[in-house]
């Protein structure tokens, strides 16, 4: 009961960054979801001390293990998309598989060339 | 009878949820997606007791409340890494954010060419990015939530499935740009795969997965004016 309570005041830390993450792009206007600039505050938050790993790593650790959960309910609305996989489904699927496999040689390629270029002793 | 309803919508997810990820644990197999089959039995299950979409609404939104939260706690991951993260900067700062670039600019001509409408193409750009990072994408720029996830999904089976033969074939043998690699094309399912090779690999491709979803967030406004037609 005592670790339910833990994880529920950790998750509304968290919120708390997420607030403060909306308050400061609405503030600077920046096109930016709050989550986000949230994730970037509380990194910086944990690498100056200000906020210490057990404040808040054992709601965190709880909302990424069911992370998939929370996506779930966005796709249920697919029920009302059928027309578009029916109209667009192959034309769909060549961008997916056509982009997705220029990211993989990219990104594996780019950071294959500079960890041999920056460690060439290694391996 | 709104509450009753939004409590049953909850049950319900919470019912599809469990049900795929057991059936997940069971069989491994990547085309089992938690995410599809969860949403697909929740989809059914509201077909069959003729309850409208629009009933589905508030449990919904209560429980997409906590995704905030939970992108947050992606901080976590990323400061228990940070000596990994700084050892190996010039490899993960480039492998990930060219990667980004290529997964954004080439789904975006490639949907430009195949004529797809605006709306589709909207939600194809963050379809590399864990859902989180997609969905807010979405949110703020528009397109359709529902599509974006079905992207980000589709995008993550194809890599865990190919995505490490692929690498293979064009010869990126390196443990770390593996993970990197399969972090930046195909978010979370990648990671799944990437920690299958090796725990260097999938802790790696953890680190890109996060740093991936920052900068599509970050770039998505400019991306999005220069490469989308209005």
């Amino acid at each position: 009961m005592l670790r339910v309570l833990k994880v529920i005041a950790q998750i509304g830390l968290l919120s708390l960054f997420v607030w403060l993450g909306g308050r400061f792009a609405a503030l600077t206007g920046l096109p930016l979801p709050g989550s986000v600039v949230g994730l970037v505050f509380l990194y910086l938050a944990l690498r100056s001390g200000l906020v210490k790993l057990a404040f808040i790593q054992e709601g965190a650790d709880f909302l990424l293990r069911h992370l998939v959960f929370f996506f779930i309910p966005a796709a249920v609305d697919l029920m009302n998309w059928g027309g578009v996989f029916y109209r667009y489904g192959f034309r769909l699927a060549l961008a997916i598989a056509g982009s997705t496999f220029l990211t993989f040689v990219v990104s594996g390629h780019v950071s294959q060339w500079l960890r041999r270029r920056h460690q060439p002793c290694e391996s | 009878m709104r509450i009753l309803m939004t409590g049953f919508g909850i049950g319900l997810t919470l019912g599809a949820y469990f049900l795929a990820k057991t059936l997940y644990m069971r069989y491994r197999h990547p085309l089992l997606n938690v995410v599809l089959l969860g949403a697909t039995l929740v989809a059914v299950a509201l077909l069959l007791l003729k309850i409208p979409y629009q009933a589905y609404l508030p449990a919904r939104s209560l429980m997409m409340s906590l995704l905030g939260p939970a992108t947050v706690g992606l901080a976590v991951p990323l400061y228990r890494n940070r000596e990994l993260l700084s050892r190996h900067a010039p490899a993960i700062l480039a492998g990930v954010g060219l990667g980004t670039l290529t997964s954004v600019v080439s789904v975006a001509w490639l949907a430009a060419f195949a004529a797809l409408p605006r709306e589709v193409v909207l939600s194809l750009l963050p379809k590399s990015v864990t859902i989180p990072f997609a969905l807010e994408v979405v949110r703020l720029h528009g397109g359709s939530q529902a599509l974006a996830s079905a992207f980000v999904v589709a995008t993550g089976t194809l890599g865990s499935v190919f995505g490490g033969a692929l690498l293979t074939r064009v010869g990126v043998q390196d443990p770390i740009a593996r993970g990197l690699a399969m972090g930046t094309g195909s978010h979370g399912q990648g990671t799944a795969m990437a920690f299958l090779e090796g725990q260097e690999q999938g802790t790696m491709a953890g680190l890109a997965m996060t740093l991936a979803g920052l900068t599509t967030t970050l770039l998505a406004p400019l991306l999005i004016r220069l490469l989308v037609r209005a």
